[in-house]
């Protein structure tokens, strides 16, 4: 039972998310032949892991237990705040706010230092690819 | 003669109208703005816009990295609007006031700020409404045209 739904809920991530724009295709597609050297067997990228990566405490970079969750909040659709300055963060899901995950530069620019800041460390292909497709798929 | 004083000095007011140099900077605005304030480089001196962004990676404990190429950009239009390239009011008191053998990187730490604010208590910097010393925009509600002086301050309950 708990597994039907399990698989269920993996299925309506799948179907729900939006398609990416060619740009930030050809980046998935550089992650995903990255992913695949990196770990054997690997197929795809998967959302519900993303989302644990997403969701997840850690100690971060300024020693204090944090997530990505902390400043993006758990909902994707609602509007964040930035723990460090307080300033408002505009909602993380596509469905919400139609520039997110648009340009691939600062795409890669705050994986990077967002990474950074909740692991202390840059992320592997299959976490970006994973994460982002939680993102954009969201709801 | 007095008169004449009188017009140049109504006419530089009119010229250097706001207390530091505004940004008009799409990248500057961009990139600082998207996690606070955007402060006017004409609140330090070059030599902290060059610690700072020399060190973006560990940014007062956050990275804050850029690509080489957007933080010499940025960087460059920081040194030349820092506040002791400014000839506007704040920028020439604040460079007046920091010591030379020092390189602040914290603005509310600086002088100039201290004593501008020191008849608040420090909670105020802390209600919900305001969050911390280094949101300007919060009271100053004209601090993104550069403007700090007192008739532009309302400060949120
Ligand atoms: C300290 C606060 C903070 C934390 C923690 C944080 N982020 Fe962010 N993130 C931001 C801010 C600020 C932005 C830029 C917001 C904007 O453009 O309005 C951002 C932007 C992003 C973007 C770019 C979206 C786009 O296309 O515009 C992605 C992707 C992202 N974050 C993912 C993550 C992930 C994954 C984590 C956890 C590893 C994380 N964030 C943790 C503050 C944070």
């Amino acid at each position: 039972m708990k597994k039907s739904f399990l698989l269920l809920f993996a299925f309506t991530l799948t179907v729900n998310a939006k398609g990416f724009n060619p740009q930030m295709q050809q980046y998935i597609n550089q992650l995903k032949s990255q992913a695949q050297k990196e770990k054997s067997g690997f197929t795809d990228f998967n959302a519900k892991r993303g989302q644990k990566i997403f969701t997840s405490v850690h100690i971060g970079k300024r020693g204090k237990n944090i997530s990505c969750s902390s400043c993006h909040s758990i909902n994707l659709q609602q509007t964040g705040k930035n723990i460090h300055t307080g300033k408002l963060i505009k909602p993380l899901s596509p469905f919400a706010n139609t520039k997110r995950l648009s340009k691939v530069k600062d795409v890669k620019k705050w994986l990077r230092r967002n990474f950074n800041d909740v692991y202390k460390r840059e992320g592997s292909a299959m976490e970006k690819g994973d994460v982002l497709y939680y993102i954009n798929s969201a709801k | 003669m007095k008169k004449i004083y009188l017009v140049l000095i109504f006419m530089s007011g009119i010229l250097l109208a706001s207390d530091v140099k505004p940004i008009n900077n799409q990248l500057a605005l961009k990139e600082c703005g998207s996690c606070h304030f955007a402060y006017q480089p004409g609140l330090l001196p070059k030599r902290s816009w060059k610690k700072i962004m020399r060190n973006l990676s560990d940014h007062f404990g956050v990275d804050a990295s850029l690509d080489k190429n957007d933080n010499t950009k940025i960087l460059n239009y920081y040194v030349v609007n820092s506040s002791d390239n400014s000839k506007q009011y704040l920028s020439r008191v604040i460079t007046r006031y920091t010591r030379s053998d020092k390189t602040p990187v914290r603005i509310t730490l600086g002088t100039v700020f201290l004593r501008a604010h020191d008849e608040l208590r420090r909670s105020v910097f802390r209600r919900k409404s305001i969050q911390r010393a280094g949101n300007c925009i919060a009271c100053h509600v004209s601090a993104n045209r550069g403007i700090y002086n007192e008739d532009y301050v309302r400060i949120p309950r």
